[in-house]
């Protein structure tokens, strides 16, 4: 499998010019506006309000809801794709999931139209029905507020809607997750459901039931039911397909209807037989997902792995090309992107750019340890290279004693021309820590990303790997304000650990840090509890479970802990800037006595107005991570060793560990906002340093950087991290293999992940001061890609603040004077 | 009897006009004090006059409080048998409790420049006890009124 058949693994002599479908679907995809997709909430109410009782089970009910949708979904055919199937009744659409989020823009209906942030589609017709029959159905029964209702409006509910100190975001979301494809793809859905089948066959032959085999029985006939309308939404677009084709004179288009109508019939109930057939066979199951699950994350994994024996069969049988195979990717590539995230229009301001992030994982080992790498890696970073589109969330594993440097280097050259993608992951330490984590060898060899950076062995284990989103900075001010936080005045919010003016210490403000962490870590914990036991009574995920090991063979849900591996995730944000504050009040309080507590408290409370002496010390001369005083580095791998240590002695509700990791989304800017001063000289509502990424300007040196970051003790860090570094230019065969030294001294320190921005400082101050001249410029945020142009400018300008690092001199890019008004410390 | 009927619905109507006048000059206002009888006065005209603004309603029972949080300004708004009724008290057994700064606050909650119900909370403008869905809805029906008599650009 290592061999490299391909003439040229870099696949130049195939462009958009001669991949003309492509470059039509691709222009298409950029030009459609989004446009709220109501249809899959108008069957799934229906059903549950008109078609269903109240007191039947709600496994029975969700996947009978489930299957009616599938059943009633239109079949659209927008565009020229060669795959069938569209997540949305709208060309780029963003679905309507009460169950979840889907009732925030219930203030917007008339407006959402002409937001000025990310403006959605949507008719006066559509919003009456939202209004008039969908929305008063939900009123008191979506995720949220069945919880509250249930536990009374418990603290740990009130403190996640401050929105200041942690997210509880299974509200909004359980997705992120890796399903298994592959049984579907060998042996068919209809396959999934003659087991299903028989586990109930089995289960009803030994007689009376107790109340767990009960469920199982009930699990097994939700399998059926869901999966069958699986097969429904198949047969659906089969038959549309077939109408177009007799009514199509254009023979091209006459003949991809006649395909994808004989695909359709086939697939994915029976196994698939040709390239074609697997990746539509994907792709439908895929849509079939988010008819059960929110568009949150759900990624496809080691697609090179799972579509290679199909398309291997079919260049071996010649009945497959390279062009073909590139569109057939392609196509796929830009159907991923159909989707998009509902949202209201504080939170696009505040959080907004990202996509659905369905991460596709390329390269690294096989389950056996075996360089994984083959034709279709390159075919697939060779469409990822000519499209650059936002979605999917690429990744590419590197085994740095497996993989070739070929491979590695073609990677490298991938990022220079996207100037964004693939993130790179570090083989060899992401197995260690999937391993400790308990993860069989073979299991853990075969991980794929979820969503932003997140390990998931592929189909068999659950992460949740999103359900905590924590806070850092406001555990360090509730530390500094004896419980409280500027942003919420006068309210006691942790427990009181003592004026800060009276340590005498660092140890003891080290102690109140902690003991703030812990609480409001368990109140993050104790909520994201109620959700998953609250999932298990209203959003069972039959359809899900059908696509993953374990729960069939257990008879049990994913969401009872049916698969064979399960954890929820708990990342963090403000990592660096905590680290660089502790380590400050350390050296400028405790060592250097520069200050006195009480006067960094004032200076605090005034953004450094007065104390510009102390603001200028603080930001030049105390420690700073990423740096090379060895007190960073020991403060940093105290704060990642605390919360690792805190996470893993908690148990979900599904018998998983609690995992931590340091990725953010765009959650530092808009937490960033929020947030007061720090000692570590950032002014108040700054935003933060993203990921586990050192403060923008605080890294000078390049090795430094990369040391510092790779010799965080990867083990601890089982939820993964982002690690954002961005150079001026990357080009030319110097420039790669400079890179590619890069990589290398940071996954021989530790680090877990990598994820470049290949642009300058004026370059992107230029985009943001003409967005219409970049309208494609792709960004990696902190874990997934976005269009510049659609982030807010507080996510915009933390990206060009980052640190950009001259490859050849290693050294930082001094950041333009004019602009430093930009930076966290000005 | 009909006339009457008719009289009483023109009268109301006017009433309307004068009421939405005044809530479109409370939004002009800094203070914004009044924003919120002068909105739900508007409501239970609009709700009486127009028969798809009384849709909204319709089998819609939710109980709201809103309060400042210096109490200087408690309100209450009940609805209930397609009708809504306002006073000046505090209820018990709520749907939601809406807790505002003062009345600015509570209508860059609610309407301006836009529904910023979750910019309000992250400004801690205001705090919100119960159902979020009930205030979702109870500010798209603002919006609509805000959308209805703003006049046309």
């Amino acid at each position: 499998m290592s061999a490299d058949p391909l003439k040229d693994i870099r696949l130049q002599e195939y462009t958009l010019d001669n991949l003309p479908l492509l470059a039509r679907l691709r222009k298409g995809l950029l030009h459609t506006r989004p446009a709220v997709c109501i249809e899959r909430a108008r069957h799934v109410t229906k059903y549950l309000r008109d078609m269903s009782r109240e007191d039947e089970p709600m496994m029975t009910r969700y996947a009978g809801a489930v299957a009616h949708f599938l059943k009633e979904k239109q079949a659209f055919f927008f565009d020229d794709n060669l795959l069938a199937g569209t997540t949305c009744a709208k060309p780029f659409g963003a679905p309507v999931y009460p169950e979840w989020t889907g009732m925030t823009i219930w203030p917007e209906l008339e407006v959402i139209n002409t937001r000025e942030k990310n403006p959605q589609q949507l008719t006066a017709a559509e919003a009456d029905e939202l209004n008039f029959e969908i929305y008063p159905y939900w009123m008191d029964r979506n995720v949220l507020e069945v919880t509250r209702k249930r536990h009374h409006n418990p603290p740990c509910m009130r403190l996640f809607e401050r929105i200041v100190f942690f997210i509880g975001s299974k509200a909004g979301t359980i997705s992120h997750t890796v399903p298994y494809y592959e049984l579907a793809l060998e042996k068919g859905v209809a396959y999934i459901i003659a087991q299903a089948a028989l586990k109930e066959a089995s289960l009803k032959a030994q007689g009376p039931l107790n109340d767990e085999q009960s469920r199982s029985l009930q699990f097994y006939q939700a399998v059926q039911t869901a999966l069958e309308g699986v097969l429904a939404y198949a047969r659906r677009l089969s038959e549309r397909a077939a109408e177009l084709a007799q009514q199509e004179r254009h023979p091209l288009r006459k003949a991809n209807f006649e395909q994808m109508a004989a695909v359709c019939a086939r697939v994915p109930a029976q196994p698939a037989r040709t390239f074609r057939e697997a990746i539509n066979a994907l792709w439908i199951i895929q849509v079939a997902i988010h008819a059960e699950n929110i568009n949150m994350a759900m990624s496809p994994g080691r697609l090179d792995q799972i579509l290679y024996p199909y398309y291997r069969a079919d260049m071996a049988s010649g009945g497959l090309t390279i062009p073909q195979a590139l569109e057939l990717i392609g196509c796929l590539w830009l159907k991923l992107n159909d989707n998009t995230n509902l949202v209201p229009e504080t939170a696009e301001e505040l959080f907004g750019g990202a996509g659905t992030v369905p991460a596709v994982t390329l390269g690294g080992v096989t389950a056996k340890g075996e360089d994984a790498v083959n034709d279709l890696t390159y075919l697939m970073l060779r469409v990822t290279e000519l499209l650059k589109t936002r979605d999917p969330s690429l990744n590419a594993r590197y085994h740095q004693e497996i993989n070739t440097k070929a491979y590695r280097n073609r990677v490298a050259e991938v990022i220079s021309t996207t100037q964004s993608v693939p993130a790179i992951h570090n083989d060899r330490v992401d197995i260690k820590t999937l391993e400790r984590q308990g993860l069989a060898t073979e299991h853990a060899r075969d991980y794929a990303v979820i969503g932003c950076v997140e390990l998931a062995s592929a189909g068999r284990s659950y992460d949740a790997s999103s359900s905590i989103m924590l806070n850092l900075a406001s555990v360090l001010e509730l530390a500094l304000y004896n419980g409280k936080r500027p942003v919420t005045g006068d309210d006691q919010i942790g427990p009181a650990t003592g004026e800060a003016a009276a340590f005498t210490g660092f140890e003891e403000f080290w102690n109140a840090f902690a003991k703030q962490f812990q609480w409001l870590a368990s109140q993050a914990i104790e909520l994201n509890e109620l959700f998953g036991r609250m999932y298990q009574e209203i959003l069972p995920s039959p359809l899900l479970s059908a696509f993953f090991q374990g729960p069939l063979d257990k008879g049990q849900d994913l969401i009872f802990g049916g698969a064979l591996y399960n954890s929820s995730g708990a990342t963090h944000i403000g990592f660096a800037d905590t680290v660089d504050s502790l380590s400050a009040i350390e050296r400028a309080v405790f060592l250097d006595r520069k200050c006195t507590f009480e006067e960094l408290l004032d200076a605090l409370r005034k953004n450094f107005e007065g104390y510009e002496t102390l603001h200028a010390y603080l930001v030049n001369r105390t420690p700073k991570y990423g740096g090379d005083d060895p007190a960073a580095q020991r403060n940093a791998q105290r704060v990642v060793r605390l919360l690792f240590d805190f996470y893993q002695a908690h148990t979900n509700y599904r018998g998983g560990k609690y995992r931590p990791g340091f990725w953010t989304m765009t959650n530092h800017a808009g937490q960033g906002k929020l947030c007061g001063a720090l000692p570590n000289g950032r002014k108040a509502n700054k935003v933060f340093a993203s990921g586990i990424t050192p403060v923008s300007q605080a890294a000078v040196s390049l090795a430094g950087c990369l040391q510092a970051v790779g010799g965080l003790d990867p083990l601890c860090i089982p939820g993964g991290e982002a690690f954002n570094l961005k150079y001026p230019a990357l080009s030319g065969a110097e420039d790669i293999e400079r890179f590619g030294a890069g990589i290398e001294t940071y996954f021989e320190c530790g680090g877990l992940h990598i994820q470049c921005n290949i642009m300058s400082y004026d370059m992107l101050l230029e985009a943001k001061e003409n967005p219409e001249k970049y309208p494609e410029l792709l960004v990696r945020v902190s874990g997934y890609s976005a269009y510049f142009k659609d982030l807010n400018d507080a996510m915009k300008e933390e990206i060009i603040t980052r640190t950009a690092y001259d490859l050849g001199s290693g050294q930082a890019v001094a950041f333009p004077e004019k602009n430093s008004g930009m930076l966290g410390t000005k | 009897m009909w006339q009457t009927l008719l009289n009483k619905i023109l009268l109301r109507g006017q009433r309307a006009e004068s009421a939405a006048k005044q809530f479109l000059e409370s939004l002009k206002s800094e203070a914004a004090e009044g924003f919120l009888e002068l909105l739900l006065k508007l409501m239970s005209l609009v709700f009486y006059i127009d028969p798809g603004f009384r849709r909204n309603i319709e089998n819609f029972q939710g109980r709201y409080l809103f309060r400042s949080q210096d109490r200087g300004i408690t309100v209450a708004a009940v609805f209930q048998d397609s009708r809504l009724k306002v006073s000046q008290e505090e209820i018990k057994d709520t749907n939601v409790t809406v807790i505002f700064r003062n009345g600015k606050a509570l209508m860059n909650f609610l309407l301006s420049p836009k529904p910023d119900i979750l910019g309000s909370l992250l400004r801690q403008d205001l705090s919100i006890d119960g159902n979020l869905n009930y205030l979702y809805k109870f500010a798209y029906m603002a919006k609509h009124l805000q959308l209805k008599f703003m006049p046309r650009s």
